[in-house]
Order: structure tokens, then C-alpha cells, then sequence
């Protein structure tokens, strides 16, 4: 057998995580720069897994499958394919960022790093898992080092908001646990064995009854967790009161769980459901992207700000899923990618502008890039690529949702454009509010420009976002098969037919 | 007369431990570490005495000995192995407790084993009678266990509580009996399932109600709801150290005596029962999840989360046999983890305990700082109970949630996973405070107190059990069936 790659990458964080509990307490000096190392080699893992993985395959790949629980036919079934594959490396990456990001947590150190190691492992461990039951046990693991990452080194409010995100989710992942349960009778009523494998679930039969209610059950569960409109009330608070790397891996990585979960289980497992249910899953996904927008144009917080724009970006993404079309598929995938990178950087360069000013208030902001002149420039480019500049990563995915929406539903195509001149809005009129003009306040002008050190952490971002705007063909190449495949899985399935894509210039031959 | 030795004999090495310990402490009085010993040989004696039963039944299948009245199957052989596992590791959880009673460790140490041999003969019991004899020989010692510590006034109000309604739920027991013996005209299990089999019986009230009474009556030790009320103030009063045991023997005897009473006994009035049992599962888990919510004493909290977990085993038992490997599983897991549980609680507030605060949850404020050990494994049995992946409280919720999905209870799994959820709260918020409190917070609580080594080994061990049988639940579940 070929070496484990992807159980080392779930692994390898893991044994990280423990190696740094084993450090002493004090020694900062030791724990930070070791915990950054470690946290390298899974970003060198995935490196690794990009270029050995076969572009323009739909199957899973780097496949493992090793017996755990054999009485329940439970395994450790591991294997990506074009969904999870950048999806694997972003987390990796964004992991390190947000932990050498993190100079300002000095309190229990040695506890944040293993907690920021077991999400990454967590985090993976979701995206990797063919196994139902390993899945679950993924997805609700994360919540501990979330939760405790929240509550210890958020801020003034970071009880209630670590609590509320624990429970919030939790709960829709008990329903979620009711669903792989009847999914595993149904399995051993038709082929006499108790199972959970991902791909022997896509070979039952359901009826169109049991796929509503096993839809609404994991539909639930990952509504929760994007967060869909009108469950979103988990998520202001979480991404406010969490630390800076909490809020870059919340809504770089975590929010993916849900939109990851609704585009690899609910619909090809429940496809009859998913066409029933599209309109209405459409639907919430476009009030999320005008309510999100609207309500972040009003926030007077810069981190609200951003978390509220995170709403409109799923929403976005969501639109894209149930829009059931393959450019809307494809550009649902990159556009994950895209709002980790975009979104994780707008709540990196929000900690570094706390950090200097002790507020993230924009009232209390104003002429900050007189003296910061690359910070200035590096949050008015992330709020461009955030935005959908042409050229930049957020058009590729934003215009594929659309183009790919516009086909199948098309007045929800019509609204959702809205919310991209609404993110202008919002993000343009921040970055006025926050660093044009003359300082309002001498602290404004004193503000310390981004040092080598922050620079090198938003340059990996940045480039990445250039890169994915100016060539999105490998990335599109990676995804596109195995997008594809879940819409033939879906159209074969039922009666549905995607509509002719409206135009193919920019995906080419495909 | 077909006596088997061997079926007797985890009972009998069990008492004749506990009469050694108490003899050898009136002619020699020697240390109390003697008593320790003495304790060890008898719960090792009794535990090779259970592996061969184990060996007898897997060669040659279940038997009946002493007039049908002692079963050895499977599952009774799994029962008092969980029973011995579980008054092991409270003698050692309450070990603190024991040798600071003076002159009378002794007596502590045999009550112990007393206790462990009345439920595990519990266990095997299949005949009413003999059920009711071994419910008492466990349940006074229990009742002594919790007052025993004379300097304690809520000890003893504890006890006096235990004890009365204690009693009141044996009578209920036994009246139920009598009635099933007035309907069936048998009291030895298998005698009332073959009656029943054979017998077309037109108006089965009289049995119904009986059967009714003998449930309840073991509700009242498993700690169902509405059964229940005891339970906060003896978790209360108790010595802490030994809370866990007693939680833990009381409900794995009693569980066996419903095993054996429904699913043996009464297996042909399945239909009848286990629509009763569901409703009984889901007031358990819905008293007891919201009651333990509103709770600010750590002991009373776990009292109440105990009835919770009383509700999720019962919700596996509706199922019928199906059920019983993951009921077996999670009465191993949940002993495990409540001995481990209140064996941290004794590390930290003192066992006796420090002040009459000790137990409030803003006692257990900043702990994580305090003493990092004993909250860490705090924390993960408390995750362990909420049924988090990965630990095997998450396995035993599953298992018992499977049957009763495949038994076609799927409302009471749905009431199940709500109040799994609903639990979090208030497993979390104890955790919250160990961990997430501010440093100004901590500064107001006495330093802790060094943590004696019998109590790290207890809760070094549960925390084992707990990782261990989460990620690697296979052989277990196999042995369980």
C-alpha cells in the first residue's frame, strides 16, 4: 500500500496537538515557533496531495479503507475527489496563517496551539471522510476546540457566544445522528449488513418519502452550520467574541462544513428531495445574501461588518448548490475556497487593526492609511477580491453562481446580482470610514504599518487570490468532474434536466 | 437440589472477603491497607470465578442451577462483570474516605463488598424471591454506605431518606411479585414465561398490574423518573468518593433484574410493555435533562443526569432482546464514567468536603487552572456522558438509540437525541466555568488541595475506559452481543 497520505493529514495535526501539551507551560519562545512548524507539514502534505492528484477525474482518489468498528460496518474510509481537495488544502494553509497570526494570544498557549491543531484534524477528518458514522464523529469532534477556543481567549462576551455556538450546532447534528441511523437500516434492509459507507448509501433505494425527511434531517444539520437564513444568529456572535485565528477558521473553514455537506450528502444522496426542495433552499439562499448585505452595510463594528458579509457570501454559495446546474455547482466549490481566502484575510487584517487600536469600532477609525499605507492597500485589495473585482478570485466563483443560477432560476440570479453591488457598498464604504481621509484622531495616524513578518502572512493569500483570478483552469479542471458527476447523479436519478448553460466562454471545452 | 459452585461464586468469595475483612479487623486490627488488600484478593477471586463462568457459557451455552433459580447466560456473566469492574474502582475512588474513618475502615470496605455481592447475585437471580432477597442484601449496604460517615449530619438525613424510600420501593417490589404469583401462579422467571406461553390468559390485569409494580419498584433504584426523587439528596449526602459506586451498582442491578424480568419473564407481553417503558425512557430523559439544567450543585446536577441516563438505557430495552448488547454497553460505560466522575468530585471539594460550598458549581470556577489534571479528566468523563464521538458514552448512546430505532421507537429516539442536546448545557457549563473563567476569578479560590494517588488511579482509569472504549468500542461490543 501506498503511503496513508490522507490519514496522516488527519493525524499528523492531531500528534501535533499532543507533542505541543507535552511542552512546558512557560516556554513560549519554544511552544509558538514549534507549533507554526507543525503546523507547516500538513500545508506540506497538501502540497504534496495537489500535485499528485489526477485533474479531470471524478472519483475519489488516494482512497483508504481500514475496518473500525467492524460489528457496526463502520470503517476509516478515507479518499478525495474534486469537492475536497482544495477544500483540504485551504484549511491547511489558512491553520498555519491564523496560528502565526496569533503573537497576540499569551495566555495558555500551549492549550490554544493543540486546540487550533485538533480543528485543523477535525476540519480534515470531515472533508476526507467516506464513512457516515466517521463523518459524524468528525463533524461533531470540532465542536470541543471551537467552543473552547471561543471561550477562553475570545473577548468580553466570549461565554454566552461559545456556548451558543456549541448548542446551536449541536443541535443539528443530533437530527443529523437520527438521519445516518435510519440511513444505516435502510442500508442493512437492502443489503443484509449494517453499513455506513458514503458509497454504498448512494446505491440505495429510497423512496421519495424517506428522502424528504432524511434531506430535511442533514439539510437541517448543514443549514445550521453555513449558516443558512433565518439560523444565522449563532454566528454574529461566535465570529465577534472569537479570537483573531478563531474568526479566520470559522468563517475561513468551518462555515464550508455546511455548504460542503449540503453539495456531497444532501444532494446526491437525496436527489429527488433536493430538486423538491431546491426553490425553497434557493429562496432562503437569496434572502441570505440581501439580508446579510443590507444588515452588514449597518454594522458599526468592523468584525460584524465581516461576519454579516460572510451571511451574504454563503448565501452566494447555497444558491449556487441548489441552483442544480453545473457552472453553478462549480462555482459553489471555488467560491468556498474564495470566501476562506477572501474572508479569512479581511478578519486577519481586522485583528491586526485591533491589536493596534484596541477598537474595531469604524467610528473610532479614520485617515488610518496616512500611516499605513500597506495595511490600507492590503484590506482595500481583499475587500476588492471579496467584493468580485474582475481579476481577482471572487469574480471566477461569483460569475459562474450566477451565470449557472440564471439558467435554472432565473429571478433568483436577478436578486442575488444585487448583492454584489451591495458588498461594494459595504466593503468600499468601510474601507472610507476606516483608512481615507484625514486622521480623526491622532492614535489614527500612528497607526504601525504592517510589518515583514504580518505581510508575509497575508502575501501566501494574496497570491492564491491572484492566481484563481487571473487562471482559474487547474482549480476549475480539479473541480468541474466531480461537480459534474454529482448533477449527473442527480438528473439520472429524477426527472430533472439542468438547463443548457447560457454561454461557455470562460469554462472552454470544460 | 443442582448446585452449581460456580455459578455462586463471585457472590460467595464476595461475602466471605467482606466477613474476612471485618473478622481480621477484630482480632488483629491491622492498617487499613491490609483492608485494602483483603478487598483486592476478594474482587480478583471473584472476577476469575466470573471468567469462568464466561468460559462455561460460551462452551457450553446458558444453565440453570439451584432449582431454577440462578441463571448463567451471557448477559448475567456480563452484568456482574461490570458490577465487580464498578466496586473495584469505587473502592479505590473511595479510598480517602475509607481509611479516614478511624477504627472503622473495616466496616466501610465490607459494605462494599457486600453491596457488589447482593447486586451481583441480583444478576443472577431469575426468581423473584431470590431477586427481592439479593435487592436487600445490596440495598441495605448501600443505605449504610451512605450514612457512614457519623460526623456528617446531611450523611445521615441522606441515609434515614435512602432508607425509607428504599423500603417503600422493595414493597412495591414485592407486591408486585405476589400479584404476578396470584395471576401466574409461578415466581421462578422462566416458570411465569412458560405459563404464559401455554396459557391463554383472558384477563391479564392482575399479571399486567404486577408486572407494573415490579418495574416501578425497580425504577425506584435505577432512578427513573418519576421515580426518582431520592437520588439529588443522597448524591448529595453520600461521601463522594463512593456516590459513584452506588449510582453505579444500584442501577446496573437494577437494570439486570428489568432485563431479566421483561425480556425473560414477560417477553410474550412485549407489546404490552414496552410502550410502557418507552413513555418511562422518555420522562426520564426529559425530567431528568431539564431538571439537571436548572441545578447549582455539582452532585445534584449529576444526580439528575443520572435519571437521564436511566431514560437512554430504558430506550434501549424497547427494543427487547435486540437492545440488550447496547444496553449492556452503556451500563459498563455509564458505571465507568459516574465513578470516575464523582471520584473527581472528591478531589475537589473534599471528602469529607471543604465547606458547604465546596459542591456549587462557583466552587469548580478557574479549576482548570487550579489543579489541570483533575479537570481535564473531569471534563472529558463529563463529555464522555454527554455522548460526544469519540468517547464511549457516544457509542453507548448510539447502540441503545439503534435499537430503539430498529424496534420502531423512533419518536423516543428523536426525544433521546433532544435531550442529548439539552444535556450539553449543563455538561458544558461546568466545564465553561473550569475553564473559561477570568485569571481575576481564580484568584479568590484556595489552592487545591494535592489530589491522594488511590483517587488519581480512579480517575486515570475511567478516563482510559472512556477514550479506550470510544475509539475501539469493536471487542467490547462483540462480547456483548
Amino acid at each position: 500500500m501506498d503511503f496513508p497520505i490522507l490519514s496522516a493529514l488527519i493525524i499528523l495535526p492531531a500528534a501535533a496537538a499532543g507533542v505541543i501539551m507535552l511542552l512546558p507551560e512557560r516556554r513560549a519562545e519554544i511552544v509558538r515557533p514549534l507549533g507554526i512548524v507543525l503546523s507547516l507539514l500538513p500545508v506540506g502534505l497538501s502540497g504534496f496531495l495537489l500535485w499528485r492528484f489526477q485533474r479531470g477525474e471524478a472519483g475519489f482518489q488516494f482512497v483508504e479503507q481500514v475496518g473500525w468498528i467492524d460489528r457496526l460496518g463502520v470503517s476509516w474510509h478515507l479518499g478525495v475527489d474534486g469537492i475536497s481537495l482544495l477544500l483540504v488544502a485551504l484549511t491547511s494553509l489558512l491553520v498555519a496563517i491564523s496560528l502565526g497570526a496569533s503573537t497576540a494570544v499569551t495566555h495558555r498557549l500551549r492549550l490554544f496551539i493543540a486546540m487550533v491543531l485538533l480543528l485543523e484534524a477535525g476540519l480534515i477528518g470531515v472533508f476526507l471522510s467516506l464513512d457516515l458514522f466517521l463523518f459524524f464523529v468528525f463533524f461533531e469532534v470540532i465542536l470541543i476546540p471551537m467552543t473552547f477556543i471561543i471561550g477562553i481567549w475570545g473577548s468580553e462576551n466570549r461565554v454566552y457566544a461559545a456556548v451558543k455556538f456549541f448548542l446551536y450546532t449541536a443541535l443539528g447534528s443530533a437530527l443529523m445522528l437520527a438521519g445516518i441511523i435510519s440511513l444505516a437500516f435502510i442500508h442493512q434492509n437492502q443489503t443484509g449488513t449494517l453499513g455506513f459507507s458514503y458509497l454504498d448509501m448512494l446505491n440505495l433505494d429510497l423512496g421519495t418519502e424517506t428522502q424528504r425527511w432524511l434531506f430535511g434531517a442533514f439539510a437541517l444539520a448543514f443549514a445550521i452550520k453555513v449558516p443558512i437564513f433565518p439560523l444565522h444568529t449563532w454566528l454574529p456572535d461566535a465570529h465577534v467574541q472569537a479570537p483573531t485565528a478563531g474568526s479566520v477558521l470559522l468563517a475561513g473553514v468551518l462555515l464550508k462544513l455546511g455548504t460542503y455537506g449540503l453539495l456531497r450528502f444532501a444532494l446526491p444522496l437525496f436527489p429527488e428531495a433536493a430538486v423538491d426542495f431546491a426553490p425553497l433552499m434557493a429562496t432562503l439562499a437569496v434572502i441570505g445574501i440581501i439580508y446579510g448585505a443590507a444588515v452588514a452595510i449597518v454594522q458599526k463594528d468592523l468584525k460584524k461588518l465581516v461576519a454579516y458579509s460572510s451571511v451574504s457570501h454563503l448565501g452566494f454559495i447555497v444558491l449556487g448548490t441548489f441552483a442544480l446546474t453545473s457552472q453553478g455547482l462549480s462555482g459553489s466549490v471555488i467560491q468556498m475556497i474564495n470566501h476562506g481566502l477572501t474572508t479569512g484575510a479581511l478578519f486577519l487584517l481586522v485583528g491586526l487593526l485591533y491589536e493596534r487600536r484596541h477598537t474595531k469600532l469604524i467610528a473610532d477609525f479614520g485617515g488610518v492609511a496616512q500611516g499605513a499605507p500597506v495595511l490600507a492597500g492590503m484590506f482595500l485589495f481583499m475587500a476588492f477580491a471579496s467584493i468580485g473585482l474582475p481579476g481577482l478570485n471572487g469574480f471566477v466563483g461569483e460569475f459562474l453562481i450566477l451565470i449557472g443560477s440564471y439558467a435554472s432560476l432565473p429571478a433568483f440570479a436577478i436578486v442575488a446580482a444585487a448583492g454584489v453591488i451591495l458588498a461594494a457598498v459595504y466593503l468600499l464604504w468601510a474601507y472610507e470610514r476606516v483608512f481615507t481621509g484625514e486622521p480623526s484622531l491622532p492614535a489614527n495616524r500612528e497607526v504601525r504599518d504592517l510589518s515583514a513578518g504580518e505581510i508575509l502572512l497575508l502575501a501566501p493569500l494574496a497570491a492564491v487570490i491572484i492566481f484563481l483570478g487571473v487562471y482559474p483552469k487547474p482549480a476549475l479542471e480539479v473541480i468541474e468532474p466531480s461537480t459534474r458527476a454529482v448533477l449527473e447523479r442527480v438528473e439520472s436519478a429524477t426527472d430533472y434536466v439542468s438547463p443548457e448553460p447560457v454561454t461557455d466562454f470562460l469554462l472552454g471545452d470544460g | 437440589m443442582d448446585v452449581s459452585y460456580l455459578a455462586a461464586a463471585p457472590v460467595i468469595l464476595l461475602l466471605l472477603g467482606a466477613l474476612v475483612v471485618l473478622m481480621v479487623d477484630v482480632f488483629a486490627r491491622p492498617p487499613a491497607l491490609v483492608h485494602a488488600g483483603l478487598a483486592a484478593v476478594s474482587y480478583i477471586a471473584a472476577a476469575g470465578a466470573v471468567v469462568g463462568q464466561w468460559r462455561r457459557v460460551a462452551a457450553d451455552g446458558g444453565s440453570l442451577s439451584f432449582g431454577e433459580t440462578v441463571l448463567l447466560a451471557e448477559h448475567t456473566v456480563a452484568l456482574q462483570g461490570i458490577l465487580l469492574a464498578a466496586a473495584a474502582l469505587g473502592t479505590l475512588a473511595a479510598w480517602r474516605m475509607l481509611a479516614g474513618l478511624g477504627g472503622r475502615t473495616a466496616e466501610g470496605v465490607s459494605l462494599v463488598l457486600a453491596a457488589a455481592a447482593g447486586f451481583v447475585l441480583m444478576s443472577v437471580s431469575v426468581h423473584l424471591v431470590l431477586l427481592f432477597i439479593a435487592l436487600e442484601i445490596g440495598s441495605i449496604a448501600l443505605y449504610a454506605l451512605t450514612g457512614i460517615v457519623r460526623t456528617s449530619p446531611a450523611g445521615g438525613e441522606a441515609a434515614v431518606k435512602y432508607f425509607l424510600l428504599g423500603a417503600f420501593a422493595s414493597a412495591i417490589f414485592i407486591y408486585g411479585g405476589a400479584l404476578v404469583f396470584a395471576g401466574t401462579g409461578e415466581m421462578d422467571l422462566l416458570g411465569i414465561s412458560s405459563f404464559l406461553g401455554s396459557t391463554v390468559v383472558l384477563r391479564p390485569a392482575v399479571i399486567l398490574i404486577g408486572l407494573g409494580l415490579l418495574v416501578v419498584g425497580m425504577s425506584f433504584k435505577v432512578t427513573a423518573a418519576p421515580f426518582h426523587s431520592w437520588a439529588p439528596d443522597v448524591y448529595q449526602g453520600a461521601p463522594a468518593g463512593a456516590v459513584g459506586f452506588m449510582a453505579a451498582a444500584a442501577k446496573v442491578g437494577g437494570f439486570a433484574a428489568l432485563l431479566n424480568i421483561l425480556f425473560l419473564g414477560f417477553s410474550r407481553y412485549q407489546e404490552a410493555w414496552a410502550d410502557g417503558i418507552a413513555v418511562l425512557a422518555a420522562v426520564s430523559m426529559a425530567a431528568g435533562t431539564l431538571l439537571a439544567i436548572v441545578q447549582n450543585d455539582v452532585r445534584r446536577m449529576l444526580a439528575y443526569s443520572g435519571v437521564a441516563h436511566a431514560g437512554f438505557i430504558l430506550t434501549g430495552m424497547t427494543a427487547g432482546l435486540v437492545g440488550m448488547g447496547g444496553v449492556l454497553f452503556y451500563l459498563a460505560v455509564y458505571s465507568v464514567m459516574v465513578v470516575g466522575t464523582f471520584a473527581a468530585v472528591s478531589a475537589v471539594s473534599g471528602d469529607p468536603p471543604q465547606g458547604p460550598a465546596a459542591d456549587t458549581f462557583a466552587f469548580y470556577r478557574g479549576l482548570g487552572r487550579r489543579s489541570p489534571w483533575v479537570a481535564g479528566i473531569l471534563s472529558l468523563l463529563l463529555i464522555g456522558m454527554s455522548g460526544m464521538p469519540l468517547t464511549a458514552g457516544f457509542i453507548g448512546k448510539f447502540e441503545v438509540f439503534r435499537a430503539a430505532w430498529n424496534g420502531g421507537f423512533r419518536w423516543l429516539v428523536i426525544v433521546g437525541l433532544l435531550a442529548s442536546v439539552a444535556a450539553f448545557f449543563f455538561y458544558l457549563r461546568l466545564i465553561v466555568l473550569m475553564y473559561f473563567g477570568s485569571d481575576s476569578d481564580e484568584e479568590n479560590m484556595s489552592p487545591a488541595e494535592r489530589t491522594p494517588a488511590s483517587v488519581r488511579w480512579a480517575l486515570a482509569a475511567a478516563a482510559t475506559v472512556t477514550v479506550g472504549l470510544g475509539v475501539f468500542p469493536g471487542p467490547l461490543l462483540d462480547f456483548l452481543g
